[in-house]
């Protein structure tokens, strides 16, 4: 039987055939935890899913023709579409090729497709005559739907093609580096402290960020305006900085700042909650965070991590074989690059595009909404890219309330459904994430050493001990409950959740391998970190004391 | 019991490679495809597999290996092995079906190539490549010549490295099938191999090309310096021409081949003419193209064709690129097995 997904036929599941033919499906709740609203999920997803084919394609794997993906109960399950052993021979070569430039010479490439991405946007912003949030009402209908259309058919669907063929290069050079470690070390590189140490200690644009609010915190703090922040509420803050001149002048610095930088939503992948660039009160809650620091956190430990990265490379290459030597650094150096850019693509691909996407979206639903076509601005995020353009020239002649009904239902009751973690048989996920090893992504198994007698244990983890009272978030909108020392226990972390990082002693997060968010902001800012343990949100409350063994990649609860 | 022991090159291809080994399984791909190859049939695995059962050779053997139930161990016990088991299977006279076969094989062959007893090569053919192990036999002409050489091929999978390669791999000492490439000779004026990638950097932007006077043995088996020629793959330009000393050549005699000296003129002036190195490196590209993969193809400019008909194809397999490639290939190299 075929189970619809918010009439987005192509995603349908059939469960009688799909499980045969590709063995298992894995949900990637990763990403998919909440349930994506359909629009999400035909527009930026679906540009995303077709980068994963186009990334394996361009790329030509030998092993995978990219992801196939279908949606049940509103939740994405993913699986590799294995090739077959003809073809695996015909893309070696070719994958030989296309492969090198990026072993060679990684983030040359991603130089380039950075600055291509981010003329890209400016030139759809500047074209328009558009800078600031409010500005796109001042668009005629028709020119926000050129750009509307624009947006879905050549600007997300060009950083799609971007950001999945880094992804692919990236996870094939990153895993390469690994399997090697293991090979050459006997040891498995995602636990290993030694091959931590040498993978840290690369500024990524996610860090350049916070350092950003960092400094206007610093600034603040500089014009006698500490006062301003002693509220809870940001809102207020806001409003406190306006009653002032010095206050004034810092919100013009703030709101500039974010002109460039706020480009990003609360949450990634989704279009349904605000940007920084349009709610200004969004950033506060890091600048608070920061402000006391004299120092940036992160630069107080970056010198003794770069140090400790060139001790532990001196080391490690002393044991290296003399015929493996030259080919073992070129692999180091590209995988260093690589998990640099696993954080550094986040501000230029995810954050961007979904910002851009929820500018002109937010615009459409409040025309809808005014026009009477759907009740509510959000139920815009129930319709499809395709709904919209059908609706949007002339404006308010058609009722797209049942559209939005219909799904808005399936989408709430998907709200309350766990979703089953896979289907089909699961002895073959190995086989599956070993002909994708990109699958990764969005899907994890931690590596159970019983000897170690631990309560999790990690699928990777960043070097350090540490040991102290557990804080369990599960959204990032509670951030702000953390305190200073405390070990922060999430589902995962992604950008939003950067700024908790200099604060925190240690980090266990369910998700996560050795490219994962959690993984690699923790090696740079020297913090213990175990990652896609799976289990650390339910089995462990907030106040208990645990301790987090990076070296080891588990985690233990003290008491209980 | 199969229908026949023999297929003609042309009914072949890639696909056949258990039935009658790879070599002649690649040379049907040729013939198939419709590149220039020499006309010839191959023996089956079957075939090697009936003799050695039919005869009786084959419990001899076993029977025989009963003494060393320690296995083979010195280089004395491999020699005495295989002495007396070459003695076995080159003693017995070859079934009366599979003979007649062989015999109306050739009999074709010669009507086909108008020659009363086309001079032929006989060339192992296993499932699997082992090269160099067993033997090859060149300019072997006549009915009987040729059934003996046949017989003294399979006998070769029992000559000493062939046994102390098997105990090495704690394979079967009694038999390791393997089929029989019987080929018409080319009369080559000068022979040698082509490398669609440089097999020591893995550069597949280049194309190498070795060459000698003669049959293509002396640039196969490496004892001679041959001319060397580096052509850009994809305008078949010769980037560099290297002149080898080429002191020896390989040559027809009466029955087989032999190794002779190279008169001095010849040795410094080079064997192959532009318009040769670029036809040979056509060729190559087609086959390239064709199996997917980088291939090291033997070939040789047949003295009595004009040009283009004089390039033939002897022989074409994947490449191997030795350890000497870039650490970026071997990088490369690594993820291919990984992934």
């Amino acid at each position: 039987m075929l189970s619809s997904a918010y009439d987005l036929s192509f995603y349908e599941f059939d469960e009688e055939n799909d499980p045969k033919q590709y063995g298992v499906l894995l949900c990637d709740v990763i990403h998919g935890k909440p349930p994506m609203k359909p629009l999400y999920i035909g527009l930026g997803w679906y540009w995303y899913y077709h980068g994963i084919r186009y990334g394996a394609e361009t790329a030509c794997l030998p092993t995978s023709h990219g992801w196939d993906s279908r949606f049940i109960n509103g939740y994405p399950y993913i699986t590799a579409i294995k090739t077959t052993e003809e073809e695996r021979q015909a893309r070696e070569p070719l994958f030989r090729e296309r492969i090198k430039p990026f072993i060679e010479d990684f983030d040359g490439v991603w130089s380039s497709f950075k600055q291509e991405l981010m003329s890209m946007y400016k030139e759809a912003k500047e074209s328009r005559g558009l800078k600031e949030w409010e500005d796109i009402r001042k668009l005629s209908n028709i020119d926000l739907l050129t750009f509307f259309l624009d947006f879905a058919y050549i600007i997300n669907r060009k950083e799609g093609e971007v950001h999945f063929i880094m992804l692919m290069a990236s996870y094939y050079i990153s895993g390469l580096f690994q399997q090697m470690w293991q090979d050459i070390f006997g040891v498995e590189a995602a636990v290993d402290p030694n091959f931590n140490k040498i993978m840290a200690g690369f500024e990524s644009q996610a860090i350049a960020v916070v350092r950003g609010l960092w400094t206007l915190g610093r600034r603040a703090v500089e014009l006698g305006l500490r006062k301003a922040f002693d509220t809870e509420d940001n809102e207020e803050v806001i409003k406190n900085l306006g009653k002032s001149a010095a206050g004034s002048q810092w919100l013009k610095e703030y709101k500039e700042f974010l002109l460039e930088h706020g480009w990003r939503c609360e949450r990634m992948h989704a279009y349904d909650t605000p940007a920084w660039v349009e709610k200004l009160s969004l950033a506060i809650g890091n600048i608070k965070m920061l402000m006391a620091e004299e120092v940036f956190p992160f630069d107080a430990r970056i010198r003794r991590v770069i140090e400790e990265r060139k001790r532990t490379t001196e080391e490690v290459l002393a044991k290296i074989p003399e015929g493996q030597k030259e080919a073992f650094e070129i692999s180091m150096q590209a995988a260093q690059k690589s998990g640099y850019w696993s954080e550094d693509h986040t501000y230029y691909c995810d954050f961007y595009i979904g910002a851009l996407g929820r500018w002109i979206i937010t615009e459409f639903g409040r025309r809808f909404a005014e026009a009477g076509c759907i009740d509510a601005p959000e139920d815009i995020h129930f319709l499809h890219p395709n709904e919209i353009r059908k609706a949007a020239i002339p404006m308010g002649r058609i009722n797209l309330r049942p559209y939005v009904e219909r799904r808005k239902k399936e989408w709430e009751r998907n709200l309350t459904i766990e979703p089953k973690p896979y289907y089909g048989d699961i002895s073959q996920a190995q086989s599956v994430l070993k002909s994708d090893p990109t699958l990764a992504v969005s899907t994890q198994i931690p590596i159970v050493r019983e000897e170690l007698k631990a309560d999790l244990y990690g699928a990777a983890s960043a070097p350090g001990l540490a040991e102290g009272k557990a804080r369990v978030i599960t959204s990032v909108d509670n951030l702000s409950e953390l305190e200073p020392g405390e070990i922060l226990v999430a589902p995962g972390t992604s950008a939003p959740w950067t700024v908790s990082f200099n604060i925190i002693s240690g980090l266990i997060s369910d998700g996560g391998g050795a490219l994962s968010h959690p993984v690699i902001m923790a090696r740079e800012y020297g913090i213990p970190c175990v990652a896609g343990c799976v289990e650390g949100t339910t089995k462990i409350k907030t106040g208990q004391r645990v301790r987090v063994d990076g070296d080891r990649g588990v985690a233990y609860i003290l008491d209980r | 019991m199969p229908e026949r022991y023999i297929y003609w090159l042309e009914e072949l291809g890639q696909e056949f490679s258990p039935l009658v080994g790879k070599k002649c399984a690649n040379l049907g791909e040729i013939a198939r495809i419709r590149l220039p190859c020499p006309p010839g049939f191959a023996i089956s695995v079957e075939a090697y597999e009936y003799f050695m059962n039919e005869t009786g050779a084959l419990q001899e053997i076993k029977d025989y290996l009963v003494q060393f139930k320690d296995g083979l161990k010195t280089i004395d016990q491999f020699d005495e092995a295989s002495r007396e088991i070459r003695r076995i299977v080159e003693g017995k006279a070859l079934p009366e079906k599979l003979r007649g076969e062989i015999i109306s094989c050739y009999n074709d062959l010669c009507e086909k190539c108008e020659v009363t007893e086309v001079p032929v090569s006989t060339r192992s053919a296993g499932p699997v490549s082992h090269p160099g192990q067993y033997e090859t036999y060149l300019n072997v002409k006549g009915k009987s010549e040729l059934l003996e050489k046949v017989k003294k091929v399979w006998s070769s999978t029992f000559n000493p490295r062939s046994l102390s390669f098997r105990t090495q791999k704690g394979l079967s000492l009694e038999s390791d099938p393997i089929g029989v490439a019987v080929v018409k000779m080319v009369n080559a004026r000068t022979a040698g191999v082509l490398f669609t990638a440089d097999p020591n950097t893995g550069d597949t932007s280049k194309m190498i090309i070795e060459a000698n006077w003669g049959l293509g043995e002396s640039v196969v088996g490496g004892e001679v310096i041959p001319d060397s020629y580096v052509l850009d793959k994809e305008s078949l330009e010769v980037v560099k021409k290297t002149l080898g000393q080429k002191t020896r050549h390989v040559c027809f005699s009466e029955t087989g081949v032999t190794e002779e000296e190279t008169p001095t003129d010849k040795c410094s002036t080079f064997c192959l003419s532009d318009e040769e190195i670029k036809e040979i490196g056509k060729l190559g590209k087609i086959l390239e193209k064709h199996f997917s993969a980088p291939q090291d193809v033997e070939w040789a400019v047949d003295e009595n064709l004009p040009f283009p008909q004089c390039i033939i194809l002897l022989q074409s397999r994947p490449v191997v690129i030795s350890s000497r490639k870039s650490p970026v290939d071997q990088v490369v190299d690594y993820m291919l097995r990984q992934f």
